[in-house]
């Protein structure tokens, strides 16, 4: 039995389905992110959760207890939020001892919970500062352990790095990840970000519409993208359209001066528009070799520029039908700007989709 | 740089406006405190007419009237006031421009027909005769109005989310309000108060029509009238004055330390969010 379940939870508002039809379950351990562009409704379906906004359908389900009509204050969650929504007149040892004033536990328990939460965020001997006199970074851990304090069924989390700098946040992932951990309790992690919902979730659920287009594991997203729109929003891809002619055991995709072999997929008709997504890093470089012929899953192209990112290098190039990038590691053969490579990759490195009438 | 003839028109205009404010009020000032009180230039200083004031029973009896009617005026008007705003805000929705219009449309009726409206429909439906009551909710009316706008130019800058952030961790709609939503409006309900209070405690028109034989400060000011401008009225209309400067000076004192920003979110409200 799941902890969690969302039962065909939908809301609208005036016309429109922020959110459609949405099931999910979520286990007791799991560390869930709500993945998927601005407006999509992940935000909608959190609020829903934590009990903010009442879902036009369907049933939330909290630890077997039917929580669909029932108030926020009275459903045990806890939320972090982008802009933290630190209480502004109160100190820092007074919003964290919140939760707990409303849980009406003993003064000495108070204590000592609040204690407990400023040793693990690091917050000691900011008791007496008010938020206003707090960097962003604390402002974040306070707002962390506002949430953790009361130890909540469930903790839901809005874009909570989305305000903070690129450093910040990737230690805050971890900091994230090994409280929920050592507490036990599911978190559900809204973001648009992928590497966030990459680096901290067991399970992803890719959000575009108001629907789940996707609930899989972080691994299954991110390598066997369900859906095109995955596929685009998850990672990055190069995309090659192409018309499909069938080739014994496999698929072949012939596009615009590239062809294309995959193995056998189902749901492909012959002849049919696809479109194909090779991730960048799964496209290897060689150096071009004058006078071989057209092979597939091999592209020539000219290197325009190199983007150094640390262990990693991404090189742009341009093809007769537009540009490839491939993120290599620094330890390979390395390539100057203007010089004649091959692109090339492997044919279980392809991911083909339907395309007419599919992406925006 | 210094006599840059813009800068010398802007000070005189601003003096000339000063002065068109302030003259006719510091002329009664002066008659107050001075013997010859018609005509008090040079001002030969006295207490006559103050201590003929204060020992006149009936202006006693009229100030702590219209200390009633401000005080009672101003807390129903603020309190009914910080609701509606609070429903306009968070629960009206797209109808809110209406709901708004609705409730400030009472400060373009004319105040004189808004006392004989309130007299007749008071006395033959709520069963009150011309008394203290009957003037208090008829003030409340217009009172409402001013207290709405000034309240709705503060909760404008408030941020409802924390109210979400409050309930999310476990306090009910009440609690959320006095722990959270109260303790960072209060300086909009304040100055709510402070000009409802003025503006009920100086009112004639409304009152006068409710209040019966009932003395307040401006209605017993405008009965002495028949017998023609006393010097009494001089030194009324110097204690009424220092009452109402005296509340504003306070404001300003306030405003000043910082202990309330009417109008700007303090520094730690901001940088929150």
């Amino acid at each position: 039995m799941a902890y969690i379940t969302l039962d065909g939870v939908s809301k609208q508002y005036g016309s429109v389905w922020a959110v459609d039809r949405v099931n999910m379950a979520i286990d007791k351990q799991e560390f869930v992110s709500l993945l998927g562009p601005s407006g999509s409704g992940k935000t909608t379906l959190l609020r829903i959760i934590a009990g903010l906004e009442t879902p036009t359908q369907g049933r939330v389900l909290i630890d077997g207890e039917d929580v669909t009509h029932l108030p926020p204050h009275r459903r045990g969650v806890a939320m972090v939020f982008q802009e933290f929504l630190l209480f502004p007149h109160r100190t820092v040892y007074e919003n964290l001892a919140f939760p707990l004033r409303m849980l009406k536990l003993q003064k000495g328990e108070i204590e000592a919970r609040v204690d407990w939460v400023l040793g693990i965020l690091a917050l000691r001997g900011l008791e007496k500062r008010y938020p206003n006199q707090l960097s962003g970074g604390q402002q974040q851990r306070v707002a962390l352990g506002r949430g953790l304090v009361g130890r909540p069924k469930v903790l839901l989390l809005d874009e909570p790095l989305a305000n903070l700098d690129r450093e910040l946040r990737q230690e805050m992932e971890v900091e994230i990840r090994r409280h929920q951990t050592a507490l036990g309790i599911p978190f559900i992690y809204v973001t648009h970000n992928q590497e966030e919902a990459l680096s901290m979730s067991d399970r992803i659920a890719v959000v575009r519409g108001g629907r789940i287009e996707d609930f899989a594991s972080r691994t299954d997203v991110y390598d066997r993208p369900k859906t095109a729109f995955i596929a685009q929003f998850v990672g990055r891809s190069n995309r090659f359209e192409g018309i499909v002619a069938l080739a014994g055991e496999g698929i072949a995709v012939r596009g615009e001066g590239v062809l294309i072999e995959t193995g056998p997929r189902e749901g492909i008709a012959d002849a049919a528009q696809v479109a194909a997504y090779v991730k960048n890093e799964k496209v290897r470089l060689r150096p071009a070799e004058p006078g071989a012929g057209a092979a597939a899953n091999a592209l020539p192209a000219t290197v325009k520029h190199v983007i150094l990112r640390g262990a990693y290098a991404e090189y742009v190039m341009s093809w007769a039908g537009g540009e490839l990038v491939a993120s290599r590691p620094r330890r390979e053969a390395e390539f100057k700007e203007g010089a004649e490579v091959v692109g090339f990759w492997e044919k279980g490195d392809v991911d083909l989709f339907p395309a007419p009438g599919e992406m925006p | 740089m210094r006599f840059r003839p813009g800068k010398i028109a802007l000070l005189a205009t601003v003096v000339a406006s000063y002065l068109f404010l302030y003259l006719p009020i510091l002329h009664i000032g002066l008659a107050s405190f001075s013997r010859n009180s018609s005509f008090p230039y040079p001002p030969k200083w006295s207490l006559d007419i103050m201590t003929r004031l204060f020992s006149n029973s009936l202006y006693q009896t009229a100030l702590g009237n219209s200390l009633i009617i401000g005080f009672f005026s101003a807390v129903l008007s603020t309190a009914l006031a910080g609701a509606a705003t609070i429903g306009l805000m968070r629960h009206a929705g797209r109808r809110a421009p209406l709901f708004l219009a609705l409730f400030v449309a009472p400060l373009f009726v004319a105040e004189v027909l808004l006392g004989i409206s309130s007299l007749i429909f008071n006395g033959l439906f709520l069963g009150l005769q011309g008394n203290l009551v009957s003037a208090i909710l008829a003030n409340v009316v217009h009172c409402f109005s001013y207290a709405l706008l000034i309240i709705a130019t503060q909760l404008y800058r408030y941020d409802w989310r924390l109210d979400d952030a409050a309930m999310v961790f476990g306090a009910s709609p009440a609690r959320t309000f006095f722990e959270v939503t109260l303790p960072l409006i209060w300086p909009g309900l304040l100055g709510a108060f402070i000009v409802t209070f003025i503006m009920a405690f100086n009112n004639l028109e409304i009152s006068f029509y409710l209040l019966g034989a009932t003395p307040t400060l401006p209605s017993a000011a405008w009965g002495a009238l028949r017998y023609g401008v006393k010097p009494e009225l001089y030194a009324l209309a110097t204690c009424v004055n220092l009452v109402v400067f005296l509340v504003l000076l306070v404001m300003f004192v306030l405003m000043m330390t910082r202990v309330v920003t009417f109008g700007h979110r303090p520094e730690r409200e901001r940088s929150a969010v």
